[in-house]
């Protein structure tokens, strides 16, 4: 038996399954505290499924705490950000593009100094012992421990990194230390900017992470717990405690997995209807189809791995024009239980055009007495014909795909979509996050430059896809169930064929429930 | 005119349109511009026609793989270096600079270094968009010799070059290139101001900016975009401008040969049956075949864009899934005559096929 849990910015979302079968689930406000919200939900669905903790085999959280956290510039500790990489990037360091209320929430200890290797392994530069001295005693001198380390081709030869990381800890005993190699890809600003990120996270998360384990064991439940990052695998909570920038836009990915458990189709675009927007993804064999876009968290650059999201303003709370032909992108929000007609405001909305429309049995509808059948008919049409737009957007071909509805918003849809082979509307879709959530993988990735005059494919393959192994296992992968599910090589223009870029990733069951939901999950993936 | 921070965001937004594909992400140089533009102030940018004809003008520009300036990322007086290098191994004092090439963060980099020596910018480039070799520049077309030119790597070390031909000089340049980390800065095809005159695609630069300007103000869908975008074409160096195709990337093939990044991209299209279009590239977008026919081919420029922002797409950026728009440009009528497509055809980047103005098709 296990428990998934989102805890978004507005609601916190808990569902309880047992082998394959929801048992209870539940959605709350989140709390400011989040620990008290989470408790709560975690007590109602434990009674609703009348079960105790001690029946509790794990639990998956899904957070948008460290996103926020970044957006918000709170929580955020100071970091010590040293590059390797001079005499190259002289003039550009660390942090020099981020806006300035972030740069000043992280205190801007910008360092830079010689040593790192060229893509053909030929030192850059030398490290400099005497610069290195100087560098590491200022930041003790400053009190930081919080460092973060980020060195020119590091994803090809992470050596500089560590070696500076034994020095920092010979200076610095207790130094909490992030090696950019660890948490980004090749693209040094941008991987740098992840490293830091996540540095000036590791207090929160230590924070965020010990209340999640003290709400749980309050429940009297002792079980492992992990958390949901941005490509829909799982980490175990100390973890976290390490990487917790792996955890950024984790939401959309939980929503399009949920989707996919919800309904048993691994193949079809999901339609996330909120208050304001509908998030239109495309399940490809049961994951989210990635983004390749630079990706911006809170105006900071990152090459994060994220999934392609076609945002349209379509939303229960959308406000409509009086003809019924334009809706959005403007909404009423989260005040639609009061200014919405049905609810006795004075703003048409698109959840009164439903309702008036013989939909959901929402609010008084006599209310919405004086609207025209002509004003209905067109607001219905003009939902329909915006979804389909978006949904052809993302599809592959013009060949229909089922379209699975998922989000509090679902409702809008009445009927079918042209653009759709079939439209599924899973049972308990308002909870399609925690159901993603609570039943992610673990996985493992790694990317290496590797040169196939040195070395053969194959033997290259086989070295980055043990690294891939030993960094999901690190995570909580049962190593029996590890298996390679995608090899991604880029050639280097202008080399001649002599560097590749190979990105290999693994993926395998949560240990902890390798005897029991296993099957199943691996049923309906298939 | 004078060039300031202010126009910086729509230059190098317009010179990614112009790239064609190639030319690498900007974002890097136009940091150290930025940096440039703060430290010095505004930049002198002339027309070809204030020079005076014994004026000496040099190109400079960067040399080798956009994936290794990831993360080699360039230093902030490195282009300054690269030109003082030239003046102390040639002996030459330099009046002014001059692009390679308008596409990319190339279009950047003299103006970094005419920053910190004080001296002006011509408006416009040896390409009017972005091309993978020296020989395919202008200048190289009308004559002049690439060398003496002056290579710096990232440590400061200088290499000084002359070399018979432009074959030559483009040969030992990429041998060089590969043995210093895979990107050098070069200065180079010293030219006085009467031969440029003649080489010279002239405004490019101040059309970039206007360019930029314009796509970020109307950014919209593709069709939105046409009509503006054909008017500015219009009254420029440059031809007509064509909505080609609008659809989703369905395959990319990616491959490196010969020193190029090769490959080929197939887009399906948004109409229900509509053909499909392959664009083939080499490092840049080269032919455009709409159901297998040729609707448009190098020299004439062939830009792919984000279909709901107008953004363009470097084609290392260009991924399976992707909602795009394909313009075609007429290129400058300069490439148009015999001698020019000698260089530049689609013959000379191995197609069996022959140029066609894409008006005439």
């Amino acid at each position: 038996m296990h428990i998934g849990i989102d805890v978004g910015g507005t609601h916190t979302d808990a569902v309880l399954i047992s082998d394959d079968d929801i048992v209870a689930s539940t959605k709350a406000l989140t709390s400011a505290d989040i620990v008290t919200g989470v408790a709560k939900a975690l007590s109602t669905i434990l009674t609703d499924g009348a079960v105790s903790g001690t029946q509790v085999d794990a639990i998956m959280i899904g957070t948008t705490q460290f996103t926020n956290a970044v957006v918000e510039r709170r929580e955020l500790s100071e970091v010590a950000a040293i590059r390797i990489g001079l005499p190259s990037g002289e003039g550009l360091p660390p942090m020099v593009d981020w806006p300035a209320d972030i740069k000043a929430a992280v205190g801007n200890h910008a360092y830079m100094m010689k040593g790192g290797y060229l893509y053909d392994n030929w030192p850059l530069a030398q490290f400099d012992e005497a610069e290195i001295n100087d560098v590491l005693h200022d930041i003790k001198r400053k009190g930081l421990t919080n460092i973060s380390i980020a060195s020119a081709f590091s994803p090809m030869n992470p050596e500089p990194e560590l070696f500076l990381a034994e020095k920092v800890k010979e200076v610095i005993p207790k130094a909490r230390i992030t090696l950019s190699h660890n948490i980004g890809r090749l693209g040094l600003l941008e991987r740098e900017n992840a490293s830091i990120l996540n540095t000036a996270l590791l207090d929160f998360a230590d924070r965020v992470v010990d209340a999640f384990g003290l709400a749980i064991k309050k429940l009297g439940i002792h079980c492992p717990v992990f958390i949901s990052q941005n490509d829909g695998t799982l980490m175990n909570a100390s973890y976290v405690k390490k990487f917790p920038a792996l955890t950024f836009a984790s939401g959309p990915t939980n929503s399009l997995r949920g989707a996919f458990k919800l309904s048993g189709v691994a193949n079809a675009i999901v339609v996330d209807i909120g208050g304001t927007t509908s998030d239109i993804g495309v399940l490809q064999n049961g994951f989210p189809r990635e983004s390749s876009a630079i990706v911006d968290i809170g105006g900071i650059r990152t090459n994060f791995r994220m999934p392609d999201i076609n945002a349209i303003g379509l939303g229960g709370g959308s406000i409509v024009a009086t003809d019924g032909l334009h809706i959005g992108p403007q909404s009423v929000g989260h005040r639609l239980v009061t200014d919405g007609l049905v609810f006795g405001g004075d703003t048409l909305t698109a959840t009164d055009l439903i309702v008036a429309a013989g939909g959901p049995d929402i609010g008084d509808k006599t209310k919405l007495n004086h609207l025209s059948k002509e004003v209905i008919e067109n607001g219905i049409k003009t939902i329909n014909q915006m979804l389909d737009r978006g949904i052809d957007m993302m599809k592959l071909n013009s060949e229909p795909v089922p379209v699975i509805l998922v989000g509090g918003g679902a409702v809008l849809v009445s009927g079918d979509l042209k653009s759709a082979s079939q439209v599924l509307r899973p049972k308990h879709a308002e909870v399609a996050n925690a159901i993603g959530a609570s039943i992610a993988k673990i996985s493992g990735e790694s990317e290496k430059m590797v040169s196939y005059q040195n070395i053969s494919r194959e033997e290259a393959i086989e070295q980055v896809k043990q690294e891939a192994f030993s960094h999901a296992i690190a995570a909580g992968a049962s190593k029996a169930s590890l298996e390679m599910v995608d090899i991604e090589e880029t050639a280097i223009p202008y080399m001649d064929g002599a560097s590749t870029k190979l990105r290999i990733k693994v993926m395998g069951d949560v240990q902890a429930l390798a005897s029991t939901t296993h099957n199943k999950v691996e049923e309906a993936s298939s | 005119m004078n060039l300031d921070e202010s126009h910086l965001e729509d230059l190098a937004l317009g010179a990614v349109f112009l790239a064609t594909g190639g030319g690498g992400d900007p974002y890097v140089s136009k940091l150290l511009t930025a940096l440039a533009f703060k430290k010095y102030g505004p930049v002198n940018l002339i027309d070809v026609s204030e020079l005076s004809d014994d004026a000496h003008v040099v190109t400079i520009g960067g040399v080798g793989a956009p994936t290794v300036g990831l993360e080699l990322l360039p230093s902030q007086n490195e282009s300054f270096e690269a030109l003082l290098a030239y003046e102390k191994h040639t002996g030459k004092k330099v009046d002014a600079l001059v692009s390679f090439e308008i596409g990319g963060g190339n279009s950047l980099i003299p103006i970094m270094a005419a920053l910190a020596k004080g001296i002006p910018v011509v408006d416009g480039d040896g390409m009017g968009r972005a091309l993978p070799e020296a020989q395919m520049m202008t200048y190289a077309i009308c004559g002049a010799c690439p060398t003496p030119a002056v290579a710096l790597d990232y440590q400061g070390n200088a290499t000084l070059f002359s070399t018979k031909d432009t074959h030559t000089y483009e040969r030992h340049i990429r041998g060089l290139t590969q043995a210093s980390g895979g990107m050098m800065l070069t200065v180079e095809h010293p030219m006085t101001g009467a031969f440029l005159k003649k080489a010279l695609i002239s405004g490019t630069v101040s059309f970039s900016v206007k360019l930029g300007a314009l796509l970020r103000q109307s950014r919209g869908s593709a069709e939105q975009l046409l009509s503006p975008l054909q008017s500015l074409f219009k009254d420029s160096v440059y031809g007509e401008c064509r909505l080609l195709h609008t659809g989703k990337v369905t395959d990319k093939q990616n491959s490196v040969l010969g020193g190029f990044d090769v490959g080929e991209v197939t887009i399906a299209s948004f109409e229900e049956q509509g053909p499909p279009m392959s664009i083939s590239i080499k490092n840049e977008y080269l032919i455009a075949k709409l159901d297998g026919k040729v609707v448009a081919s190098v020299p004439d420029l062939i830009v792919i864009v984000e279909y709901e922002t107008s953004s363009p797409i470097n084609a290392e950026r260009l991924r399976y899934g992707q909602r795009v728009a394909v313009f075609a440009i007429g290129c400058p009528e300069f490439y148009r005559t015999p001698e020019a497509l000698k260089a530049v055809s689609p013959r000379c980047f191995g197609f069996d096929l022959d140029y066609v103005p894409m008006e005439a098709i």
